[in-house]
């Protein structure tokens, strides 16, 4: 401790501060610095970071009393201000009604249905769960929108309080609108933290997110408090959402990118901390008003200001102290029989696997219109593209579906494995260089978990996120990373072996046999020792730590090993697309899209990857029907799932949390004669489902012994003492 | 070059009145075309001059050629580039031979129409239409591209067809991703006889375009009739030709200096009629390296004009109205007296707003933007965006009367105030129609290949969509547009200030300027 504060603090804000002043020396703009203009600049970081903290302080509420980060925080936003200009501007309502129904009414409905609806039954499932199916609810709330307000067509919201009035500072003013703006971000924020400790229904969600069982034996109604979460929550992010679209227009993607950076500003006050989730805001409204006011960049970082967010979050995790292993919660989650795949059984679905490709895309059998063989290059070349990301998302097995952790960079893994490609093979193609891609983009994977691999899963999923948004931002499009090309192809196409992959046919089967070999990989992985690791910190990291495994480092390795698989993947996603966009094409949305599938594909054993391959006999039986005519409702269909089918995927992982495929599977071993163990697990499973919530067993009369017995097991302290009658008070 | 300039008009001056009282009215349009919209007309267009709807639109345009502003404006306009192109005029001044009673034979009825390529068959010409609409992000992105291939291509059936065909339309949504643009440029080439009206921000890899085999199995590429080309390598592609054109060197390596031309009439025409003296921002679109390099040519020619850049920031979709005010502060400590946004409509209206709430004196400043400010969604930002400069490179919507091809436009369109997109893809289809019927012309309607489009449309020296854009030559890359015109928002209206009679552009020489540079290390960010 030094001046009472932790030393990882007290060094990652002086290494922060240093490199401020190393990188504003470096790329001072000249421009002069007047007393007006740094007040000017300075009240415009302030207006910003108050807009920013109304995004945040709905996370914090939500997280502080669901336990349930809101990636959808954004899109909620998105949807209100949507709707606002919906009935304001198209329809004329008045201003402060359009606001009232948006923010008081739909807002808090649309809340409150979530979390009946979908959250409600989250409350057990592990972290992947909880944020793939809030990524879901994000994706499918901006398809909506998309759907229903054409995006081509320009809107533009009115302030809400007027802009060209204000207090006169010299030669400009601050408008009555900011003012107004950010007393009202700093007045939700004292008043939700005036709730949350000073008020009973605020004790009672902090009681319910700590635990639920507990809290309802205490007398509060969980749902109906988790419920006022969310509605608050909502309600947070439509008046963000209202009052931050004038100021961008209103553009989804635009609009729904703004919550990045309100995610910062909640880390900052550690995910439950409003004054400093709001003290971020500010922070980084500040940082980004100087940076663009005096700092210059040049060319080949044009996008570093906008990066002030993401390297925030980066700072604050590196500075985050050590999060404590969790012990004494109930792990609802865990209720499963593992079975490794036999090698053998590995080798044989690995084997089929590239049968059926070649049997399928060689066009050794007829299957109509239907038939792959047919494909001509256009359903090729999608079908390559669908086969290089099905690789991307297969190097995520190991690190969510094993170990747990979360990442929303593979992306960026991928397209640093394309950059070093790039950089060794350069123009000749040569396809050996790839392993020793793999071999370079595994420091990379290490390098990032190592600040967060001590935190806990949110942080490495914030922590991910950032990276991938930095790699963006700063990496990709600096020109010697991806050089624009006149002409021809920037990636060649790959030589192996002697032959030259220039055919679409044979490259796609090439990343089949790349694909297999993968699957067949993490089989031999999974029965390793690592492997088990891996599904043990999962598991428990306490004991697995008690144990004797060494959680960090378990962490980094899986990491490392997933950078590595995406790096090579990376090389056949560049190569596949020729020509790599260095701006849009690490967007960090698409990296969140190829999570998404595999989370809800199944991610927790090799053998649901080799279902991934499906994505792109997917996309070819679309393309297919196009071309097959006379079927356009199964066109309109096929758009609706394109549009829509990714994050109703997800969804089911409410239902099915460990995956569509893997419930697939699960549901169809138990035919098979040898899986006794898959019919007992089911058996066990059915069991549990028929067991009472204890919030539903009522406190109005005595319970009886197997309600007693139903809440132990529910606590987890079930013994063979059978309880007497009268032992507790239920409701009649 | 002055006194050659003058020679030249004073002939122009003598064929004209000699012309007009003559000749028939009709030979009289050849001569009077570079006045009123600098074109040459095409042979075809020429047997159109003879109905009696054009007759009377010609009439009114020779009307107007003897204005005096119009002597003095063609003085300014007269080039070299133009006196090529009035000496062909004039060359199409000949009598022309009288007709005779011999009636008329149909070119589709003489011969039996073929399947002369892949895509076109004895009864249709098939052409596709490559557009980014579907991103789930920004669904509908550029509609309008497709509105306006279809509604040309009913324009055409309805007027009996190209190459005595009718015209077919398939559609691909290139999805703003590389992917499905190049699957775009693989159906195109399996299934389409040409592209037609193509607007993909990401033709990053033009191999498959380039490469497509013929039906006589030659590797010629598709014919790629594009609005706009963002990447070099849809720019430097060999088989495209873009009505927005590119304006830079070809072939190029993707970095290192480029030859680009700049159009800097309107703000020439700003130092000559309203301020000499300009100083001010200009605003660099900056989300995408192409976005960069076609913006700070222009930037540059500024300067070079003599114009002081107090700024040059690059602003993207994600900054905030109030990140203007660090734009607002430059111009105030420069007393910039001038502000020109490169980038789109939301963002000169971000900018406005701002410099109103920071207490600006907006109206000592001029504010210039460029067709993608001509949009409806600009004139809804209301009192904000008053006295605001836009040019064009074309006659605007509301000119139908002046045009023919632009009032076929806004009929078959259907729309009050359509997307520029749409006016973009229906030039697109209007060149394609005029390189095809240029080989009708020729060989006749079975001699239209892939191979005699490109070589048709690579022999296009110059091509003004019937007079209602401004000409380019086709045969380079590296030409730009030379003409323009110049509105300004009055009173919630886009309103013409130059030239001020409707149905004019201006394309003075001096319009033009061009620099060798290395554009993506110019932006300073």
């Amino acid at each position: 401790m030094i001046f009472g504060l932790r030393r990882s603090v007290v060094a990652a804000t002086l290494l922060a501060t240093l490199g401020a002043v190393v990188l504003a020396v470096l790329t001072w703009k000249g421009s002069q610095v007047t007393s007006e203009s740094f007040l000017v600049t300075t009240y415009i970081g302030l207006f910003l970071g108050a807009l920013w903290a109304m995004y945040a302080t709905g996370l914090v509420v939500v997280y502080t009393t669901t336990g349930v980060f809101n990636f959808a925080q954004g899109a909620i936003g998105v949807f209100s201000a949507f709707l606002y200009w919906e009935l304001h501007v198209n329809r004329g309502w008045h201003s402060i009604l359009a606001l009232f129904v948006v923010v008081c009414l739909f807002a808090p409905a649309l809340g409150v249905t979530l979390d009946a609806v979908i959250m409600r039954r989250l409350r057990t499932a592990s972290l992947v769960v909880q944020l793939m199916v809030t990524v879901a609810i994000m994706v499918l709330l901006l398809s909506v929108v998309g759907d229903i307000w054409e995006a081509d067509t320009p809107r533009r919201v009115p302030y809400l309080f007027g802009i060209n009035n204000g207090i006169d500072l010299g030669p400009s003013q601050l408008p009555w609108h900011r003012l107004i703006v950010f007393a009202v971000a700093i007045a939700i924020a004292v008043s939700m933290r005036f709730l949350l400790r000073r008020t009973r229904i605020g004790t009672a969600m902090r009681a319910v997110v700590d635990n639920r069982e507990l809290a309802a034996l205490n007398g509060a109604r969980p749902n109906v408090v988790s419920s006022t979460s969310w509605a608050l929550g909502s309600m947070m992010g439509a008046l963000g959402g209202i009052l931050i679209a004038p100021e961008l227009g209103l553009d989804p993607a635009t609009l729904n990118n703004v919550v990045i950076i309100a995610f910062a500003a909640a880390a900052f006050g550690a995910l439950r901390n409003l004054p400093m989730a709001v003290i971020g805001a500010m922070l980084i409204g500040l940082l980004r008003a100087h940076t663009g006011a005096w700092l210059d960049f040049g060319p080949d970082f044009r996008f570093a200001h906008l990066a002030v967010a993401p390297l925030i979050l980066l700072f604050v995790v590196v500075a985050l102290p050590q999060a404590r292993l969790e012990v004494g919660r109930l792990a609802h989650h865990l209720r499963r029989h593992e079975r490794y795949t036999k090698w053998w059984e590995g080798l044989f679905g690995c084997g089929v696997v590239i049968l059926l490709a070649v049997v399928f895309s060689g066009g050794w059998l007829d299957f109509g219109i239907w038939d792959p063989g047919a494909w001509g290059s256009r359903e090729l070349n999608s079908a390559n593209e669908a086969m290089a990301l099905a690789l991307i998302g297969l190097s995520l097995v190991p690190l969510i579906g094993w170990a747990g952790q979360i990442n929303f960079a593979p992306l960026a893994f991928a397209g640093f494995g394309a950059f070093v490609y790039l950089k060794l093979a350069g123009d000749t193609g040569n396809g050996y260089w790839i392993l020793l891609v793999g071999l370079l983009c595994a420091p990379l994977g290490a390098l990032v978990a190592l600040p967060a691999a001590r935190l806990r899963g949110l942080y490495l999923a914030l922590m991910t996120m950032a990276f991938a948004q930095a790699m963006s931002l700063i990496f990709f499009p600096h020109p010697w990373v991806m050089p624009i090309i006149g002409t021809g192809r920037q990636f060649p196409h790959i030589e192996l072996f002697g032959v030259t992959f220039d055919d679409r046919r044979g490259f796609f089967l090439l990343m089949v046999c790349v694909f297999a070999i993968f699957v067949y990989g993490l089989v031999l992985l999974r029965r390793s020792r690592y492997g088990r690791r891996w599904m043990a910190i999962n598991d428990s990291q306490a004991a697995s730590a008690t144990l004797g495994v060494p959680v960090v480092w378990t962490k980094v390795v899986v990491y490392a090993v997933s950078a590595s698989m995406a790096g090579i993947a990376g090389v056949f996603w560049a190569t596949v697309s020729g020509n790599v966009d260095s701006v849009q094409g690490f967007d960090l949305l698409i990296g969140f899209n190829i999570v998404l599938l595999v989370a809800a594909a199944g991610v927790s054993i090799p053998m649901a990857g080799i279902f991934l391959i499906f994505i792109p006999l997917f996309k070819g039986f679309g393309l297919r029907l196009e071309d097959a005519g006379n079927v356009d409702f199964l066109v309109t269909l096929l758009d609706i799932m394109t549009t829509y089918g990714p994050g109703l995927m997800v969804l089911g992982m409410v239902f099915n949390p460990r995956g569509a495929i893997f419930e697939m599977g699960r549901g169809f071993s138990p035919i098979l004669p040898w899986r006794s163990d898959a019919r007992a697990e089911i058996a066990a499973e059915n069991a549990q489902k028929r067991e009472p919530e204890i919030g539903e067993l009522g406190l109005e009369r005595p319970f009886n012994p197997e309600e007693v017995i139903a809440i132990d097991r529910r606590l987890g302290i079930l013994d063979d003492v059978v309880p007497k009658e009268g032992y507790g008070t239920a409701r009649s | 070059m002055k006194h050659f300039r003058w020679l030249i008009c004073l002939l122009a001056v003598f064929a004209l009145v000699a012309a007009a009282c003559g000749g028939n009215d009709d030979d009289d349009s050849g001569a009077a075309a570079p006045d009123v919209a600098p074109t040459e007309a095409p042979d075809d267009e020429m047997d159109d001059d003879m109905d009696d709807e054009m007759d009377e639109s010609m009439d009114d345009e020779m009307d107007d050629d003897m204005d005096d502003e119009m002597d003095e404006s063609m003085d300014d306009e007269m080039d070299d580039e133009m006196d090529e192109s009035m000496d062909d005029d004039m060359d199409d001044d000949e009598p022309e031979p009288v007709a005779t009673e011999e009636p008329e034979v149909d070119p589709c009825e003489a011969v039996d129409l073929e399947a002369t390529d892949i895509g076109i068959t004895s009864d249709t010409i098939t052409v596709l239409v490559m557009a980014d609409v579907g991103s789930p992000l920004a669904p509908g992105l550029f509609q309008g591209s497709i509105d306006g291939v279809k509604a040309w291509a009913d324009h055409v059936n309805s007027e009996g067809g190209l190459a005595c065909r009718q015209v077919e339309v398939i559609e691909h949504d290139s999805a703003i991703n590389p992917t499905e643009t190049t699957n775009g440029f693989l159906v195109a080439c399996e299934e389409a006889f040409a592209l037609v009206g193509t607007t993909a921000l990401f033709a990053l890899d033009t191999t498959d375009l380039q490469s497509c085999p013929d039906a006589a199995g030659n590797d010629i590429g598709v014919p790629d009739f594009a609005y706009i080309t963002t990447e070099p390598p849809h720019q430097c592609s060999v088989v495209t030709f873009a009505t927005s054109r590119p304006n830079s060197e070809c072939p190029y390596a993707g970095t290192g200096p480029r030859a680009v031309q700049s159009q800097v009439g309107h703000v020439q025409w700003l130092l000559e009629n309203v301020e000499s003296n300009l100083n001010g921002v200009y605003l660099v679109p900056s989300d995408l390296p192409s976005t960069i390099a076609s913006t700070m040519p222009q930037l540059r020619s500024f300067q070079e004009l003599g114009i002081v850049i107090d700024g040059e920031p690059g602003v993207s979709g994600f900054t905030t109205q109030s990140e203007y005010g660090a734009y607002i502060q430059v111009m105030r400590d420069a007393d910039s007296n001038f502000a020109y946004t490169g980038s789109d409509d939301q963002s000169m209206i971000k900018w406005r707003s701002e410099a109103e709430a920071q207490g600006l004196d907006v109206d000592s400043i001029i504010w210039m933007c460029q067709l993608a400010c001509y949009t409806p969604s600009f004139l809804e930002a209301g009192d904000v965006i008053e006295n605001t400069y836009i040019w064009l490179w074309f006659l605007p919507f509301d000119e139908v009367d002046h045009n023919q091809e632009l009032a076929d436009f806004m009929v078959a369109i259907d729309n009050p105030f359509p997307p520029a997109w749409a006016a973009g893809s229906w030039a697109d289809g209007v060149l394609f129609e005029q390189v095809v019927n240029g080989i009708v012309a020729e060989g006749g309607p079975n001699a239209v290949t892939r191979q005699a489009v490109l070589d048709g449309a690579r022999s296009l020296t110059s091509f003004d969509v019937n007079g209602w854009w401004s000409p380019a030559d086709y045969s380079t890359t590296e030409n730009i547009m030379p003409c323009f015109m110049l509105m300004q928002v009055q009173n919630n209206d886009f309103v013409r200030v130059h030239p001020t009679a409707p149905g004019e552009l201006d394309c003075d020489a001096d319009n033009v300027v061009g620099l060798t540079k290395d554009w993506g290390a110019e932006f300073g960010g």
